[in-house]
């Protein structure tokens, strides 16, 4: 194992497949920027090149070049509010904030290095987990999966705020979100949900005109209003002091970084979660691991353990994906399923081959995602003070830029013009909802995890009728939900016992 | 009676709700259980709300200046949709750009120019050179959508 391990990582370092990894990572890095084109749309549209490379450069090129789109991602989330991929829109809620009170470089540095450390626990857990991980995943039907997202659904009570109304208002948004995700065709009767005579809405609303809409727009609307840089009056020195703060933040919070990155592995590994999934709980579990209801009030507001959860999380989930994917043939996501395609192209059959004949080229992934990372963050390091220099812009300059990118971004996702509409009928939504104090959050997890639910709910009822719900799996996790649930109040009854 | 904007809000999420419910009532029980199911505590949850935020006394409103201003960027924001409609993406981001630093921005031409020409540049070259993205004509410029 050892061997295959030395000879992976001696792969990826030949000319050829370094050269092409780093083709990949720029192409990811400017990908990650941009909200409409994620990493999967991506890989598709490269899959075409990778013909004539051998497997080693092709898996350096796509998973160097998708690895990279998941950490940069954070950049735009942080420094204007756009979620640069769907899958780091959690690091808007706290990254954005520490932003707007002149942190940004504090935030990049911390958003950065917990990328870091959780693709390389998501590296780890690849190389390790893939004999052990087979019956997780055979375990795990429909009525399981209902449960996780059911989970998922559950961390809304701690990402609502405190008190009684916060909680209200969260949970209305979270069903607002689920009611959100039902529009379009009925799957199983085909009967048309909300779709006002629209063909556009047969298939639903998109997820990236959603979440774009929800959060980018009442940022840019904020920042016209208020007629200042996004960094409004704070000092320029503290700008781009802060990045070497945010990497030992890191450290300061280290086992929140790892069990967040747990938190991506375990959700990556899960067929079907979905990647939205991860960054939320991961988000929550940072929530919940404060310390009282006063330690809670500082999330939503700039604290930089709400930019560490997401950033580990989305960057281990890497690995965790792609464990089913290379041991059963079985992907995890949307991505995973093109890579998949490559894997065919390359001539290669996922599953027990993998782990035996081809392990060193299983191994090269393990690098590739490793030495992707570190890549991207070191540049990034070096670029970050600049970056963070774009938040002292005066307002008027670098609104149109960035209403560029939101619309530009929401219509690259679909070719959708349609879209640009949905984009900003949210945006106004979004507005409104900050301005009468509704959480956003709780409704783009809602929305994620609708369509998730429903379809796994209904094929537990159809398999197993409610006899599903006896099932000792979907008990512990029905258990573990109603522990996410109760878990903010059990903190709160406890704090004022104190 | 002045009615402030935080109870409108929850009226207006508590009528979407009644229509959600209305409207998934009248559907087989398959395609309604999940949009009933959501939308029943919603709608509860809304007016309860609502009821709480017309009862409150009304807050203090947001400044006019910036209630201004947000119609005033979203006002920018239908412009630019309305150009990419008629003219398509490749015209419409010089000609955003452009006329939004210019006219709103109130920046001096030629860094208003060298800026939107800079954005056009980007923009051809990631979308169209290197990605080969297709955007639809605008309905002036050629063909429709």
């Amino acid at each position: 194992m050892i061997d295959a391990l030395l000879q992976g990582l001696w792969l990826v370092l030949q000319w050829n497949a370094f050269s092409l990894m780093l083709v990949g990572m720029s192409l990811g890095f400017v990908v990650g920027l941009l909200p409409g084109i994620g990493g999967a749309a991506t890989l598709a549209l490269m899959l075409p090149f990778v013909f004539k490379m051998s497997p080693v450069e092709a898996f350096a090129f796509l998973l160097g070049m998708h690895s990279v789109a998941a950490t940069t991602g954070d950049i735009t989330s942080i420094l204007f509010g756009v979620p640069g991929e769907a899958l780091s829109a959690a690091t808007v809620v706290d990254g954005h904030p520490m932003a707007k009170n002149g942190e940004a470089a504090r935030a990049l540095g911390a958003a950065l290095m917990s990328s870091l450390v959780g693709a390389v626990i998501g590296a780890a857990a690849l190389a390790v987990s893939i004999p052990i991980v087979r019956p997780l995943v055979l375990t795990f039907g429909s009525p399981e999966l209902f449960m996780v997202t059911m989970m998922g659904i559950a961390c809304i009570t701690s990402l609502s705020g405190q008190g009684t109304g916060a909680q209200l208002k969260g949970v209305a948004m979270g069903l607002l979100g689920l009611l959100l995700a039902t529009i379009g065709q009925e799957r199983q009767s085909g009967i048309l949900r909300f779709d006002f005579g629209l063909i556009y809405l047969w298939e639903g609303l998109d997820l990236i005109p959603v979440l774009v809409g929800i959060f980018a727009i009442p940022e840019i609307i904020d920042l016209a209003a208020r007629g200042t840089a996004i960094a409004g009056d704070a000092p320029a020195t503290k700008l781009g002091a802060g990045v070497w703060e945010g990497i030992k933040d890191t450290f300061r919070h280290f086992w929140l970084v790892v069990r967040c990155s747990a938190v991506g592995v375990l959700v990556g590994i899960l067929p079907g979660a979905g990647g939205g999934v991860a960054q939320w709980m991961a988000y929550a579990h940072a929530v919940q691991s404060a310390k009282d209801p006063a330690d809670r009030e500082r999330f939503g507001k700039g604290d930089v353990r709400g930019v560490l959860g997401p950033g580990a999380a989305n960057n281990s989930k890497e690995g965790g994906d792609l464990i089913p994917t290379i041991a059963f043939g079985v992907p995890g996501s949307g991505a995973m399923a093109i890579l998949l395609g490559a894997f065919l192209i390359m001539g290669l059959q996922p599953g027990p081959e993998m782990l035996t004949k081809h392990l060193a080229v299983t191994y090269s992934m393990v690098w590739t995602l490793v030495i992707a990372n570190v890549i991207t963050v070191i540049a990034c390091l070096a670029l970050l003070p600049y970056l963070a220099l774009v938040t002292r812009i005066r307002g008027s300059l670098i609104i149109p830029f960035l209403l560029l990118l939101v619309f530009v971004g929401s219509y690259t996702a679909n070719r959708q013009l349609a879209d640009l509409l949905v984009t900003l009928g949210f945006g106004a939504v979004g507005y409104l909802m900050m301005r009468f104090g509704w959480p956003r959050a709780p409704l783009v997890l809602g929305f994620v995890l609708g369509k998730l639910a429903e379809t796994y709910l209904f094929i537990s009822m159809a398999r197993y009728g409610y006899a599903w719900l006896t099932q000792p799996l979907v008990l512990v996790l029905m258990a573990l939900t109603v522990l996410i649930i109760v878990f903010p109040y059990l903190q709160q009854r406890r704090s004022h016992a104190n | 009676m002045r009615i402030s904007g935080a109870a409108a809000f929850s009226t207006g999420l508590a009528l979407v709700a009644a229509y959600a419910v209305l409207t998934a009532a009248r559907w087989p029980p398959k395609a309604a259980l999940f949009p009933l199911a959501m939308g029943i505590p919603l709608l509860v949850l809304a007016l309860a709300q609502g009821v709480m935020d017309w009862l409150a006394a009304s807050p203090p409103e947001e400044a006019p200046q910036e209630t201004r201003a947000a119609i005033s960027i979203l006002a920018w924001m239908a412009g630019f949709i309305a150009l990419v409609f008629l003219v398509g993406f490749p015209l419409a981001v010089p000609l955003f750009i452009v006329g939004y630093l210019l006219l709103q921005g109130r920046e001096p031409w030629f860094l208003s120019i060298a800026l939107a020409l800079i954005a056009w540049g980007a923009f051809y070259l990631l979308f169209q050179k290197l990605l080969h993205f297709p955007f639809d004509s605008g309905w002036l410029t050629g063909g429709g959508t």
